[in-house]
């Protein structure tokens, strides 16, 4: 595939506002998750509530948009000079030739639990200044940032559950090949609701204590929000920027919530990434896992690395620092490679104590320096809902 | 402006106010015989397995119905597809958002599972045994417009044939107000390579040019109840098997201009297939 440059982008989570505090982070392996006291939740677990989202005012025209998600898509976008990076190509292609491609599992959906505590007791009818469009509606996160930033390309909300915001790179890259637009701002935001903790909770899926990615007593998800963008241009012939090399896309059709135990479907979308990258798997320095920690999910991901890079893959879950942040877990993912390129190290897995020998893995507690410069990224979703991400560094 | 590609339509499957499929619904479409109106009843899915069945939804029934509808004959093991929704399954987070007003918030595990914007696509990778991918995107009511750009692209770019699904159900009570959704409706387009189309679609992604009503005031009617139902300008130049173009509403206030061309004669059965 004709590679795409990645010539700005920022993350915040729980673990960092802005990608200085996230790098930071990821090279200590320390974590940001914390006892939940969403005054909304009571369960007892661990989450990674990013600090001050709640403080972040949306006026004026964005006004409508208040909520959660919004929110936290804001304080993500003020971080890392993106605003700026973002008008720039604005100025440079046209707003009309900038696409907005984002991925959420759940949108704004807190404000509409939040409304449904304030229904009309007798009519069960939802308050007056309850807005659905721009708040839980899957496309409010692309129209507030598209609305937020004056862009005005192809836009859309891909939302397949923990794989949202990793396929929307392989979109841009199509819609970039197809003429219609130029440029692509892409990512994902996700924000801690009830739906999710008590759905998970439903599920038996949530860890008492903070998650333990890849650990051989890992007991199931801490969950978190996260904001990542990055914006995605055609690569010119030098290497300045890190790049997207490939892309792969699967699924297990296999079961709604659980995934393919041999992760048959992971290794097909690991396969096509690397297919299109033209890359020997030997190349890749490591894989920046999905690893929710729940055993299952972990075990068939390890099967499917097996079964694409060989046994004793030097692989990395970081969802110890961060919780898993759900649609916003591909972004994640992809903000951490490309801290780890820039850095010169592959990151520690937070919270291993352990490490499962049925994995078979070569993963590590504390970071390595060395550099870096091919990470595999991996995002799976329920529904059988499978993206890898090859990239590569600026050389 | 932008100008793709032409791409393939292949096959339509459909489902709404008394359009019960693609066949029984053309001599409407066409404006030849009047709609009549009738409750929609969504069948279940032949293809899915009983015990995954009993666990599906009417929101996911009604995207399968119209999937299975356009994919009769064809590769369904084989072909990407994309799901179109703009509010995804109401019904579900109508039950999930009450049951967390109570003190002690107990939530259906299937019910979880099923609240996942890709949940009808999950249901259809594993009812047909596909292994291709699959995705699930909304647009608010410009979704059918970026489900339709997405398809193209995606068949552009990696060839074969893209199944596009786009399908709402009708808001619950609390929402009928906030998100007025009064019908159900579903569409799914069989796109793929022109060559062994039954129709050609150029699509352009522009501005300014006006939204093309219905030419039927009964469909227009229905145009402006349901996002998927923004197809209805298409479906009705489909069954006049006239070249034509058509104007969707897109996102942030753009459009996507469709250039239709039919590929080869294809006459309407001399006896209606519906009784």
């Amino acid at each position: 595939m004709q590679p795409l440059a990645i010539t700005a982008h920022t993350l915040t989570t729980a673990a960092g506002t802005g990608n200085a505090a996230n790098a930071q982070a990821l090279r200590a392996g320390t974590t940001g998750l914390t006892p939940c006291d969403l005054p909304s939740v009571h369960m007892d677990t661990f989450i990674g509530r990013v600090p001050g989202v709640e403080a972040i005012r949306l006026d004026g025209e964005l006004a409508p948009f208040q909520c959660r998600n919004n929110q936290l898509a804001e304080l993500g976008l003020r971080q890392d000079a993106f605003e700026a990076a973002v008008a720039a190509a604005r100025e440079r292609y046209g707003a009309r030739r900038v696409a907005v491609l984002l991925g959420t599992s759940t949108s704004g959906i807190a404000a509409t639990e939040a409304a449904y505590h304030r229904r009309d007791p007798d009519t069960g009818v939802l308050p007056p200044d309850y807005d659905y469009q721009h708040t839980q509606n899957m496309f409010s996160l692309a129209d507030y940032v598209a609305t937020r930033l004056g862009l005005a390309g192809p836009a859309m909300v891909v939302s397949t559950a923990c794989s949202s915001s990793a396929k929307v790179f392989a979109d841009a890259r199509r819609m970039i090949a197809a003429g219609v637009c130029d440029a692509a701002l892409v990512g994902g935001v996700d924000s801690l609701c009830g739906m999710t903790l008590y759905g998970f909770n439903a599920l038996q899926l949530v860890a008492a204590r903070p998650c333990t990615p890849l650990d051989r007593n890992r007991a199931g998800i801490s969950i978190g929000e996260a904001a990542g963008f990055f914006l995605l241009e055609p690569a010119d012939a030098g290497r300045s920027t890190p790049r997207l090399i490939g892309h792969g896309e699967s699924s297990d059709a296999h079961h709604m919530s659980a995934p393919h135990p041999d992760g048959e479907g992971a290794a097909r979308a690991i396969q096509e990434a690397l297919r299109q990258a033209g890359r020997d798997p030997a190349t890749v320095d490591y894989v920046l896992m999905h690893a929710t920690a729940t055993p299952a999910n972990d075990r068939s991901e390890a099967r499917a690395l097996t079964r694409t890079l060989g046994g004793g893959a030097r692989a990395t879950g970081t969802k110890g620092i961060t919780g898993h942040t759900l649609g916003a877990a591909g972004a994640v993912g992809v903000a951490q490679a490309l801290a780890s390129m820039a850095g010169g190290f592959v990151p520690a897995t937070a919270g291993l104590g352990e490490p499962d020998p049925e994995l078979g893995l070569d993963a590590r507690d504390r970071s390595e320096s060395r550099p870096v410069d091919c990470v595999l990224v991996n995002a799976f979703g329920f529904g059988g809902n499978n993206c890898a991400l090859l990239l590569e560094g600026s050389g | 402006m932008a100008t793709l590609a032409p791409i393939g339509l292949h096959a339509v499957g459909l489902l709404g106010p008394g359009l019960r499929d693609f066949a029984q619904a053309r001599p409407a479409l066409a404006g030849r015989e009047p709609l009549i109106p009738e409750a929609v009843t969504i069948p279940p899915s032949t293809l899915l397995p009983a015990n995954e069945r009993r666990r599906t939804t009417q929101t996911i029934r009604l995207a399968l119905k119209v999937a299975e509808e356009a994919t009769e004959g064809g590769d369904r093991e084989r072909m990407r597809s994309v799901f179109a929704s703009s509010s995804g399954d109401m019904d579900i987070i109508d039950r999930i958002c009450a049951a967390l007003t109570e003190p002690e918030p107990m939530l259906s595990p299937t019910q979880f599972h099923n609240s996942v914007h890709n949940a009808a696509a999950g249901n259809w990778s594993i009812a047909t045994a596909n292994p291709a991918p699959a995705t699930a995107l909304s647009a608010f009511d410009a979704t059918l417009a970026a489900g339709l750009l997405e398809a193209a692209t995606l068949q552009l770019a990696e060839g074969g044939e893209v199944l596009l699904v786009a399908y709402d159900v009708p808001s619950m009570d609390s929402f009928r107000e906030v998100r007025p959704v009064r019908e159900p409706f579903a569409v799914a387009l069989r796109l793929g390579p022109c060559a062994g189309a039954r129709w050609q679609l150029g699509l352009d992604y522009t501005d300014d040019t006006p939204v093309t009503p219905c030419v039927s005031p009964e469909l227009e009617a229905l145009r402006q109840v349901n996002p998927a139902a923004r197809v209805l300008p298409l479906l009705e130049r489909l069954a006049r098997d006239a070249a034509a173009d058509v104007t969707l509403p897109a996102p942030l206030g753009r459009r996507l201009g469709i250039r239709l061309e039919p590929l080869a004669r294809n006459p309407e059965p001399a006896t209606p297939s519906h009784g």
